[in-house]
């Protein structure tokens, strides 16, 4: 799938090495909010940049807007753009999460409305589907939602809303029939952030910066026509939009990851730590499992590619998140390890920096988009078919 | 780099899993394993007739001149029956070597018998450290002494490829293990569907044209068959691993304690979540190590490739071979279940061409020793 793409690959790399300098020289190699030096104001505009170079939307379908590429073209985009230092995406939600599902389930004028925003950089969106009490247990959602005259009105609470407040717009899953329970009787709305009846309040994690809030809603307002699919069945839209996602940055990611075990084996070489003989066995396992990882995500896009739309999900699509995940927490792990008594004192190596944000930030990623725990029930129980 | 398999693959796949399925059930394979040595004659004609032998030996030699893929796809099934056969030996170890040797008239004499299963190959790898044997030029001929103390499938094999050192020069020679001088006994192996045996050399005559190659390309072509035959012995790995998954949860679907089946517990339904995790992602990477190796990868690469197949299915392979005695409760631990002969190649397959320990050292190396990158 490599091979074919030369001059494509060539042309986002041109292009990256164009663009990608002047003012957004300072966010090169950021991953996203939490790390130091990502100016979201700056973000946005080279998401701006982005969209003006048409790589936004490019796997959308053209009467859209998008450019209607393969899913292979996607990938390579991803790869070359994580390949030249590309920032963390902070259109991502909007782009890949919400747009899909916009075009699934919304009406025309939800289209019209919200895609061209999304498409050109200019509003930003944030996922509203966590609560104090719906963590893993997603369907216990107790946000409110009743329509008053020809408005939604929106009580309660949703958290780990990423970028909430660098964002414009959410959306939000509520209970709109009072009494309901579990998957019946919610809701999908689009709601705007900015307005009275919404709160925000960041969340200071384990690395100190914020990129988590809670977003309280007391009696927020939105638009009566602004609920996605019909009102009742939001648990159908909120899956389908989980669903949507379909490894097409997985390998956007592994270049990252790639990069990041780079650093790690300059770090290892600088400071001695290449010469133990339990971490050259360590840096080697999780190098050789990076490369599996990298394998895993071709086999599972080998799948996506030979049979689109509704097929059950392969064995290999399963682990993908658990495998990933767990790589990540153990090489970060390895990484302050290799740092040695540097992964707690802080200094100005920009490589030492990468690596202590890596070890603490990568507890996160066994516990959001579904926990280890929730993994693993789902491959026993889908996978496995073992009794739930 | 696309993993899609083509129809054929899946077919070659599916043909040999059916074949197995049958043939090498767990009766006959124990059958195989302790009444007949270890190898399953009978069985192994089939496989021969399948092409299964020359699967990667070109066309013109008899073989069906497929790739590694298809290796692979093949070692999963056979490695998930334990099927006694020397298959790994002789088609893909020695098979491997003589085709890295890139000497036409080696592969001419050599290749069509070892593609069709009329004899069997196998190669010495030093399974456990014994004295090199001496070796004394006569004539147009080699004398050669000492004692092999492991070589596996040596009873079924008719031919040994043997790496020596003769005086300051490195040869490979084909020994004829019917030859004068050679006497063979069977060791006692607990991976009883593995058999090796003990081989001592007399005064055995190799004659010149038993040569197959002389100098650096001896080592060359033993290095490449290494690796490539290592990613093919994970793949066989993979197959020990999913077999202990399925039968595990197998297991635990039927077995009710506490008034009810095993498998709704969900500190075991993780347990065998874990296992297939292991083995998936050890899939993937043969699969994608394979692929890579269809075409021919550099030094560097195939060492990196080779690294990750054998060490993630040596990690699947262990985990899932110690679960599923674990997690079979009390029969786990008895003859009468399978989960022991797995867990049993397992062990002994990580003593095979390199441990995952010295995999991972050599890949060390190359990442952390050479000039700055």
């Amino acid at each position: 799938m490599t091979a074919d793409y030369e001059a494509f690959r060539a042309e986002i790399a041109a292009w990256m090495q164009q663009h990608l300098r002047g003012e957004f020289e300072s966010i090169r190699n950021c991953s996203g909010l939490g790390d130091a030096g990502y100016d979201p104001k700056l973000a946005k505009r080279w998401e701006q940049a982005l969209a003006r170079g048409g790589w936004v939307g490019i796997g959308w379908p053209k009467e859209h807007g998008g450019r209607a590429l393969p899913l292979a073209q996607q990938v390579v985009f991803h790869e070359e753009y994580v390949r030249a230092g590309g920032p963390g995406r902070l259109g991502h939600i909007g782009e890949t999460l919400l747009a899909p599902t916009l075009m699934a389930f919304g009406t025309r004028e939800q289209q019209q409305r919200f895609l061209p925003g999304i498409l050109a950089g200019t509003e930003y969106w944030a996922q509203g589907y966590s609560e104090p009490n719906a963590g893993s247990d997603l369907a216990n959602v107790q946000t409110r939602a009743r329509l008053e005259g020809d408005s939604w009105v929106i009580d309660g609470q949703k958290t780990w809303t990423s970028w909430a407040h660098e964002s414009d717009w959410i959306f939000v899953v509520a209970r709109c029939e009072p009494g309901s329970q579990r998957h019946k009787g919610l809701v999908m709305l689009l709601v705007p952030l900015r307005q009275a009846g919404v709160a925000i309040r960041p969340i200071r994690q384990i690395t100190g910066d914020s990129e988590f809030n809670e977003v309280f809603f007391d009696g927020a307002r939105t638009a009566g026509s602004l609920h996605l699919g019909a009102p009742g069945e939001g648990w159908k839209v909120a899956m389908a939009l989980l669903g949507f996602e379909r490894g097409v940055s997985t390998l956007g990611q592994q270049a990252g990851f790639e990069r990041e075990m780079a650093c790690l084996i300059d770090v290892a070489r600088r400071n001695g730590a290449a010469r133990d003989p339990d971490m050259r066995q360590r840096i080697a396992q999780a190098a050789a499992t990076l490369d599996a990882l990298r394998c895993n995500a071709l086999r599972v896009l080998a799948q996506d590619e030979a049979a689109s739309g509704g097929v059950p999900v392969s064995r290999e699509a399963y682990i993908a998140k658990y495998v990933w995940s767990n790589w990540r927490r153990d090489f970060g792990r390895l990484a302050a390890d290799v740092l040695g008594a540097a992964a707690c004192l802080p200094d100005d190596d920009p490589m030492a920096q990468k690596l202590r944000q890596v070890w603490l930030f990568s507890r996160s990623d066994t516990i959001y988009a579904g926990t280890n725990e929730i993994q693993l029930n789902l491959i026993a129980e889908r996978a496995l078919g073992m009794p739930r | 780099m696309d993993l899609k398999l083509t129809e054929e693959q899946r077919q070659i796949a599916g043909s040999v899993e059916q074949l197995l399925a049958d043939a090498s059930d767990s009766a006959r394979m124990r059958r195989a394993a302790f009444e007949g040595e270890g190898f399953d004659a009978a069985l192994w004609a089939q496989i021969g007739e399948l092409g299964a032998c020359g699967l990667h030996v070109p066309e013109t030699h008899g073989g069906l001149g497929l790739g590694v893929t298809e290796l692979v796809l093949v070692a999963e099934q056979l490695g998930r029956r334990l099927a006694c056969v020397p298959w790994l030996e002789s088609a893909v170890l020695a098979g491997t070597t003589i085709q890295s040797l890139n000497d036409a008239a080696v592969a001419a004499r050599w290749l069509p018998s070892l593609a069709s299963g009329e004899r069997v190959f196998t190669q010495d790898i030093g399974l456990l450290a014994s004295a090199p044997p001496a070796v004394r030029r006569e004539g147009a001929n080699w004398r050669l002494d000492g004692v092999l103390a492991v070589v596996p499938a040596a009873m079924a094999a008719q031919w040994l490829l043997l790496p020596v050192q003769a005086g300051g020069e490195r040869l490979l020679l084909a020994v004829a293990l019917d030859a004068a001088g050679v006497a063979r006994q069977p060791r006692v192996n607990h991976d009883a569907t593995r058999p090796v045996a003990r081989v001592s050399l007399k005064n055995v005559q190799v004659p010149e044209a038993d040569c197959l190659g002389r100098g650096a390309a001896v080592d060359r072509a033993l290095e490449r068959s290494r690796r490539l035959t290592a990613v093919v012995l994970a793949s066989e790995l993979v197959g020990v691993a999913q077999q202990c998954l399925d039968l595990t949860v197998a297991h635990l679907a039927q077995r009710v304690q506490f008034g009810k089946p095993l498998a709704t517990f969900q500190a075991l339904k993780h347990r065998c979540a874990q296992m297939m995790v292991t083995v998936e992602l050890a899939r993937s990477a043969v699969l994608g190590a394979a692929r890579e190796f269809d075409g021919d990868p550099q030094e560097g690469r195939s060492l990196r490739l080779a690294t990750m197949a054998r060490c993630l299915a040596d990690d699947a392979a262990r985990y899932c071979t110690q679960e599923a005695i674990q997690l079979h409760g009390g029969v786990g631990f008895t003859w009468e279940f399978d989960p022991h002969l797995y867990f049993k190649r397992a062990q002994a397959a990580r003593s095979w061409l390199g441990t995952p320990t010295g995999w991972r050292e050599q890949l060390a190396a190359a990442l952390l020793d050479g000039a700055a990158a």
